[in-house]
C-alpha cells in the first residue's frame, strides 16, 4: 500500500464523492419529491447507471468470482444467464406501468403504488413490512461482504470494524445532503469507474498470466471439467431451473431499484435502459467469471470461503501495487453504490409510508426525517454488521427468494383487474410463511419436489392470488378505472 | 394489431428466451465446440450470444408492446404534481 500513485487515486476518488455530495446538496430543493425522487427528472444515463450500480454488489466481483473458481465457466449462465434478459424485461413488465401510475398519482414507493391500486392500507403496510424485513438483512450482508473485501484488499491494514465505518461513512457523506440525486450522480461516476477499471483489470491479469489463449489452454489441459456444466452437481438442471426464480426476478422488487424507475423522466429513458442493460450485466459478470476461472489455474488449491478472495489474490500476486489500490477503489465503488441506495430507500419507505400513519409530515419535514432515519439505519446496520448475528444472516440467505415471491402480486395488480386486496394480502403472506418453513427446515425438503423453495413458493403466490381473488368480491368499477383507465389509454 | 395480440407476442418472446436459457440439451456441446476467439468455451460464449439476443428481444418488445403515453396524459400529470408540491 506504500504507493504514492495508488494512494493519490484513492484520495482523489473520495474527494470526487465528497464534491458530488456537496454540489448535489447545493442544487437540491428541500422537498420530499426532490430529495427522494430527484424531482422525477432522471435521464437515460442517470437511470441506467443508478439501476446498474445499485444492482451490482460485492457478490459480483468477490462472491461470483469465488463461485466461478469452484464451478467453472458454467457459473456465468447459472448466476446471471436468465437475469441478462429477464431483469430488463421486468423494467418493462412492472416498471413501466408503475411509472405511469407514479406520474399520474404521485406515487413514489411500492406501498403507495400497490396500496393505491387495491385502495388498501393493509396492502400498503404488508409491502412496507416485507420490503424492510428483506432489505435490512440484505443491506447488512452487503456491508459485511464489502467490509471483508476492503480488509482483504488492504491486506488487513484496515480492520473489519474500520472498513465498515469507512464504507458507511463515505456513503453518508453524499447521501445525507443530496438524497437520491447524490446517489445517482455518484452511481454514474462509480458505475463508469468500475466498468472501465474491471475491463483494464481483466486485460492486465490476462497479460500477467501469459495472455487470454495461454491461460485458457492451461485450463483445458489441467482442469477440463471447468468447461463442462454437466459435470457439476451444483449446476444440476433442477437447480439451474429453480435459480431462474431467485435473483433475476427479484431485482424489480428491490425498493432501491423500483424507486429509481419511478424517478425516470420519460418513457423513452426507461426504454433505453431496458435495451442496453443486458450488455452491461453480461460484461461485468463476464469479467468476474473469467477472473475466477483463471484463478483456479493461477492460484490453485483454494477451498470454501478462501475462493472468494481470488480476485484480490490475483491482483496481489500478479500485478503492481497500483493495481491493488485500483482494485480497492473498484470494491469500494461497487459496495457503496448498492449500500447507499439501500440505505436511502429504507429511510424513504419509513418516512413516506410509516411515519405518516402517526404524524402529518409536510414536504420539508420529510427531508429532515429522511436524513435522521438515514443516520439511524446506518448506525443500526453498522451495529448488526459488527456483531453479525446468525438470525440476520439466515434471513439474508433467502431475502432474494423473499423478494421474488412478492412479484406475482405486483404483476397481478398491474395486469389483472379482477385481483382483489384479499387475494393480494393472502398471496403476500402465505408464500412468505412457506418460504420460511422450508428455509428454516421446519418442513421436510421433499415437499419442494427437489426444487429450490423459491419455485414452489412462487407458484403458491400465483395460485393464492387467483383463488382468493375469485372467492372474494371483485373490485368496484371506480377502483378498477383508477388504475386500468390509465393503462387503457396507453396500451390501445 | 390489438394490444392483447401484441402482449401475446411479448409472452412468446419471453418463453423462447426462457427456453434458450434452460437449454440443457445443448450442454453436451460444452466440450465439443471449439473456443471462441481462443479463450471462450461454449458454456461462456453461449451467454455472450444470449446477451446480444436479449438486446434484440428487448428491441422487439419495445417496438411491439411499449407505447409511449399520450402527451396530454403526461402533461396533465406533471401539472398536477407541480400543484401538489
Amino acid at each position: 500500500m506504500n504507493n504514492v500513485l495508488g494512494i493519490s487515486i484513492l484520495i482523489l476518488y473520495i474527494c470526487v464523492l465528497i464534491a458530488i455530495g456537496f454540489y448535489g446538496g447545493q442544487v437540491s430543493k428541500k422537498t420530499r419529491e426532490d430529495y427522494f425522487m430527484a424531482g422525477r427528472g432522471l435521464g437515460s444515463i442517470a437511470v441506467f447507471m443508478a439501476l446498474f450500480a445499485s444492482n451490482i454488489t460485492a457478490f459480483t466481483i468477490i462472491g461470483h468470482a469465488g463461485f466461478s473458481y469452484e464451478i467453472g465457466y458454467g457459473a456465468y449462465g447459472y448466476v446471471i444467464g436468465w437475469s441478462i434478459f429477464i431483469t430488463p424485461f421486468t423494467y418493462y413488465l412492472v416498471g413501466y406501468r408503475s411509472w405511469l401510475l407514479g406520474k399520474r398519482y404521485g406515487y413514489a414507493t411500492q406501498p403507495q403504488v400497490f396500496g393505491g391500486i387495491f385502495n388498501s392500507k393493509l396492502i400498503s403496510l404488508l409491502f412496507l413490512v416485507l420490503l424492510l424485513y428483506y432489505t435490512l438483512p440484505y443491506l447488512v450482508v452487503s456491508i459485511i461482504g464489502g467490509s471483508l473485501a476492503f480488509t482483504t484488499v488492504t491486506e488487513g491494514l484496515v480492520p473489519y470494524w474500520a472498513s465498515a465505518i469507512v464504507i458507511i461513512g463515505i456513503s453518508l457523506i453524499y447521501t445525507l445532503p443530496a438524497g437520491l440525486r447524490g446517489t445517482v450522480w455518484t452511481d454514474i461516476f462509480q458505475g463508469t469507474l468500475f466498468l472501465v477499471v474491471a475491463a483494464f483489470l481483466l486485460s492486465a491479469v490476462a497479460r500477467a498470466l501469459g495472455g487470454f489463449s495461454e491461460i485458457t489452454g492451461q485450463i483445458v489441459e489441467t482442469n477440463p471439467a471447468m468447461l463442462q456444466r454437466s459435470l457439476s452437481a451444483e449446476l444440476a438442471p433442477i437447480n439451474w431451473f429453480s435459480y431462474s426464480f431467485v435473483n433475476s426476478i427479484a431485482v424489480i422488487v428491490f425498493p432501491q431499484i423500483y424507486i429509481r424507475i419511478l424517478a425516470a423522466r420519460s418513457s423513452r429513458n426507461l426504454k433505453q435502459v431496458s435495451l442496453y442493460y443486458p450488455l452491461a450485466l453480461a460484461a461485468i459478470f463476464g469479467v468476474s467469471t473469467l477472473l475466477g476461472v483463471w484463478g483456479s489455474v493461477a492460484v490453485p488449491g483454494l477451498t470454501g470461503k478462501e475462493a472468494d478472495n481470488i480476485v484480490p489474490m490475483l491482483i496481489h500476486q500478479f500485478l503492481t501495487p497500483t493495481w491493488m489500490v485500483l482494485g480497492l477503489v473498484v470494491v469500494l465503488a461497487i459496495v457503496k453504490s448498492s449500500i447507499d441506495s439501500q440505505l436511502l430507500s429504507v429511510a424513504h419507505l419509513v418516512t413516506d409510508d410509516f411515519l405518516p400513519r402517526f404524524k402529518r409530515i409536510n414536504s420539508q419535514q420529510a427531508v429532515f426525517w429522511g436524513r435522521i432515519l438515514l443516520i439511524i439505519f446506518a448506525a443500526i446496520a453498522y451495529y448488526i454488521a459488527y456483531i453479525r448475528p446468525g438470525a440476520i444472516l439466515t434471513i439474508a440467505a433467502f431475502a432474494f427468494s423473499g423478494f421474488s415471491v412478492m412479484l406475482p402480486v405486483m404483476i397481478g395488480a398491474l395486469y389483472w383487474p379482477r385481483a382483489t386486496w384479499q387475494g393480494a394480502c393472502a398471496a403476500l403472506v402465505f408464500p412468505a410463511v412457506m418460504l420460511h418453513l422450508w428455509y428454516l427446515d421446519i418442513l421436510p425438503r421433499w415437499t419442494t419436489f427437489g426444487f429450490m423453495p423459491v419455485f414452489p413458493s412462487f407458484i403458491l403466490a400465483v395460485l393464492t392470488l387467483i383463488v382468493v381473488s375469485y372467492l372474494t368480491p371483485a373490485p368496484s368499477a371506480g377502483q378498477r378505472e383508477k388504475t386500468f383507465g390509465i393503462f387503457d389509454r396507453v396500451f390501445k | 394489431m390489438k394490444f392483447k395480440t401484441r402482449l401475446r407476442l411479448v409472452i412468446l418472446i419471453v418463453f423462447i428466451m426462457f427456453l434458450l436459457h434452460n437449454s440443457f440439451w445443448l450442454w453436451d456441446l460444452d466440450d465439443r465446440v471449439s473456443l471462441l476467439f481462443d479463450f471462450m468455451p461454449f458454456a461462456f460464449s453461449y451467454y455472450i450470444g444470449y446477451a446480444l439476443l436479449a438486446l434484440l428481444a428487448m428491441r422487439l418488445i419495445i417496438a411491439i408492446g411499449w407505447p409511449d403515453p399520450p402527451e396530454d396524459l403526461i402533461k396533465q400529470t406533471d401539472e398536477q404534481r407541480s400543484n401538489n408540491l
